[in-house]
């Protein structure tokens, strides 16, 4: 093992957007810093489904919705609840607007530029073997038959945590506790878009839909719109996926962009991309025990760090912000003398204090009612038949009481409905 | 609206057309291993429809495994009920390069 | 003495991604990323064995725009020495004549060299003339399709191994030399950590223009470059038959293919 005379202040394993942010951070505060990327360019191994909560990254960031690759503002939001080749959605527009679509490729790209910026160290191609042990304390990286040496490491090496289990600070993914999101990116000419979205032209869609989208596995789609793509994509909880699915995952998402409802939006594009990601479910149950151990921190989707909130997620914005409290954690370790375990367990601290602890708690059991049957199956097609009842009109016409009655009809009791209802105003 | 002639001109894309469209940089070695013995145990074989680009499939009654179109999600890594899967990212930069996701 | 070897790299679109649209027939550029051609890491490793065995320096020189950097920084991190990249405005629209043209005058400007070696061709246009006009400009013997280099240190000579179809052909050339390398003769290592972190932090890659260099301007770019495309025209698509033999047997397997190719008059026996 040839150690390499080198060293750092902290290294950061992986340049997506919670390490690109940690190093920024990091390297603005003075630190020496070195971002170690696996793929060619930092972003090339990067995917989401495409929309960003700006906020928390306004914080970070100085003039970030000026200089980020921002493609639209979401200033459309769309649910669909899906049954056959029917729909009823809800549709919110507002000129005000919290969220934008992206390319994550390019997002991570650009961070990890400001992270340069500020002077931190960017190596790609490079992929980290293992965290590298000193007395029992984490002081850098092993690539290859190389270590590099830091103060602190900070994992950001995304779900698939292959170093954290290594390590033993986790366990193996268990297919419960991850979702798999498989999507399309459709090339259409801006103005296309904006026809048939009905944007203007910085504006965005978010469209998200449930139902008769994922062959009956738990989950539901999406479809956002950036500058000159469209991203249409499917999310299913993996385990359940493995129980329930009959055909190849790919032809769910290929059976959407021909679906009778969506094929007009996609019928002139072309696919750019295939790409497909997991996705931390049920961060009660992913999250490593501490976030902190004597020279490590572990930050973002290695730390099951997304929000489910339901009918969205919050990645990006979650990920780069516990980068940045690492980052801050850091600061203070170093003024305290060190970053040893006592000294970190500030890292823990602040972000159990700020929104991203404070958020992941509140939805904690939004993953577990995302696998009611009813919810994802029955109700869209109760309230697509209730529409249906109200709005398919030959001679007869029906009463508001009657289309519901005649269209839970053997699917669902009043008194479920009910108690659902309650659960989900309660839970999401 | 759509018309009856775009009904019938809408279908499904082959995997490997769908694939053609990303771009990979793809390494001389295999970054997965998959021990066949224990796929020839197991009667389940979720990664047959479960791995996004198909790099699982079955040939003459055996799972056949190959690296070369990976997106490097994990999915197999996480369901493959057997264990047979030993998983690593490619080295060197190689392997998937997005670009618009 | 150790031996000085140059490598040339050319940064390439990654081509086995380049895809034709399917409704206007033109190939699809955008967001391809670039690689270092892959017949030039076979070059590159050949310079690193070499280095390993011999002990000496290796180079790698590319004529490109900037964004070539990462290409060089990419085979200092595989463990050559230093990179040199001549970037101009004057040369760019370069065809092969002009780009050779430059090269020798990198290779005239480093001075201090025993061998040059170059991948046989490139993925994105295939020519494989850089090799032999390199030693054309630098009047030095040019030995193709090598699969193989000893070095005599007490004659200062090579032995190369060439590659031909159903043999091996054995040269002793004195160097100075320029020898191009067969595909895929090598797999190219991995890069390092130290030696990426030595590309980022280290000043081991130099950018010169046609002003570092001993050009005659109108050799260079565009002006020095006499080969015009005039057309492009596309293979017609052949239609295919696509029949399957469905049963497992090889032996019958064989026999229907064989019976099909004589059918189709592609096979006489």
């Amino acid at each position: 093992m040839k150690h390499i005379e080198k060293r750092f202040d902290a290294i950061v394993v992986g340049a997506g957007p919670a390490g690109a942010t940690a190093a920024y951070q990091l390297a603005k505060m003075g630190y020496k810093t070195l971002l170690l990327e696996r793929g060619r360019t930092p972003g090339s191994k990067s995917m989401f489904g495409g929309r960003v909560y700006i906020r928390p990254l306004k914080d970070i960031y100085e003039d970030f919705e000026k200089k980020a690759p921002i493609h639209r503002w979401v200033k459309k939001e769309r649910i669909s609840l899906v049954y056959d080749e029917s729909a009823t959605t809800i549709e919110y527009t507002s000129n005000k607007t919290t969220s934008f679509t992206t390319y994550l490729t390019q997002l991570s790209h650009w961070m990890a530029n400001q992270a340069v910026e500020q002077g931190a160290i960017l190596l790609t191609e490079i992929r980290v073997d293992r965290l590298y042990k000193e007395d029992g304390r984490y002081r850098g990286v092993v690539v290859e038959d190389e270590v590099v040496k830091s103060d602190v490491v900070i994992d950001a090496e995304g779900i698939n945590r292959l170093l954290l289990e290594r390590e033993g600070i986790v366990e193996k993914l268990s297919p419960d506790h991850v979702a798999l999101g498989v999507k399309e990116v459709i090339k259409l000419e801006p103005d296309t878009i904006n026809n048939l979205f009905g944007l203007d032209n910085n504006e965005g869609l978010s469209w998200i839909l449930m139902g008769d989208v994922t062959d009956g596995i738990p989950g539901g789609a999406f479809i956002y719109t950036n500058r000159d793509s469209v991203s249409l994509g499917i999310v299913v909880l993996l385990g359940e996926a493995a129980r329930r699915i009959d055909r190849h995952i790919y032809i769910l998402v290929e059976e959407l962009r021909n679906h009778p409802l969506l094929y007009k939006y996609f019928k002139d594009g072309r696919i750019m991309e295939y790409s497909t990601h997991l996705i931390p479910e049920d961060p009660s149950r992913l999250m490593p025990k501490k976030l902190y151990y004597d020279g490590l921190m572990i930050v973002g989707d290695a730390a099951g760090l997304l929000l489910n909130q339901g009918y969205t997620y919050r990645g990006v914005d979650f990920a780069a912000y516990s980068g940045y409290i690492a980052a801050k954690a850091y600061e203070k370790a170093h003024g305290n003398g060190g970053a040893s375990e006592e000294n970190l367990k500030i890292y823990q601290k602040m972000l159990e204090e700020s929104f991203v602890m404070k958020m992941l708690r509140k939805f904690s059991s939004v993953s577990r009612l995302m696998k009611k049957e009813r919810l994802f199956s029955t109700y869209p097609q109760l309230i697509n038949l209730l529409a249906s009842k109200l709005m398919h009109i030959e001679y007869d016409s029906y009463k508001l009481k009657e289309a519901f009655d005649e269209a839970r009809k053997g699917r669902v009791g009043l008194i479920h409905i009910i108690k659902d209802l309650w659960e989900v105003s309660r839970k999401l | 609206m759509t018309t009856e002639t775009e009904v019938k001109k809408r279908k499904i894309s082959r995997i490997e057309d769908i694939l053609n469209n990303d771009v990979w940089d793809v390494d001389y070695e295999p970054h997965i291993i998959v021990d066949y013995s224990k796929c020839r145990e197991c009667e389940w074989k979720p990664c047959i429809r479960l791995c996004p680009a198909e790099c699982y499939t079955m040939v003459g009654g055996e799972v056949l495994f190959s690296y070369e179109g990976c997106l490097e999600c994990g999915t197999c890594r996480v369901i493959c009920p057997e264990k047979a899967v030993k998983w690593e990212y490619p080295k060197s930069g190689r392997g998937i390069h997005f670009r618009f996701s | 003495m150790p031996l000085k070897i140059i490598v040339g790299i050319k940064w390439v679109p990654n081509t086995t991604s380049v895809n034709i649209d399917p409704k206007t027939g033109t190939l699809i550029r955008e967001g391809i990323p670039s690689v270092v051609n892959p017949h030039d890491l076979t070059a590159v490793e050949m310079a690193l064995k070499l280095k390993d065995r011999y002990g000496g320096t290796v180079t790698a020189i590319s004529m490109a725009p900037p964004s070539a950097l990462a290409g060089l920084e990419h085979v200092i991190g595989m463990g050559v020495d230093r990179g040199i990249l001549a970037s101009d405005r004057a040369f760019a629209g370069a065809d092969t004549l002009a780009t050779s043209y430059v090269l020798s005058k990198v290779i005239e400007k480093i001075g201090e060299y025993d061998l040059i070696i170059m991948g046989h061709e490139t993925i994105d246009s295939s020519t494989a003339h850089i090799g032999a006009q390199v030693a054309s400009w630098l009047r030095l013997p040019y030995v193709y399709y090598a699969v193989d280099i000893e070095y005599n240190e007490q004659d200062r000579s090579i032995i190369v191994r060439r590659m031909l179809e159903n043999a091996y052909e054995t040269y002793k050339v004195y160097l100075p030399a320029v020898v191009s390398i067969a595909m895929h003769t090598y797999e190219p290592r991995r890069v390092k950590v130290s030696n990426k972190l030595r590309a980022k932090t280290e000043d081991v890659i130099q950018v010169w223009t046609s002003k570092d260099l001993d050009i005659d301007i109108n050799c260079a770019g565009l002006r020095g470059s006499p080969t015009v495309v005039s057309a492009i025209d596309f293979v017609p698509k052949v239609p295919r038959k696509n029949l399957v033999f469905k049963e497992r047997d090889p032996k019958k397997a064989a026999k229907w293919l064989i019976d099909q190719l004589i059918q189709e008059g592609l096979l006489e026996l």
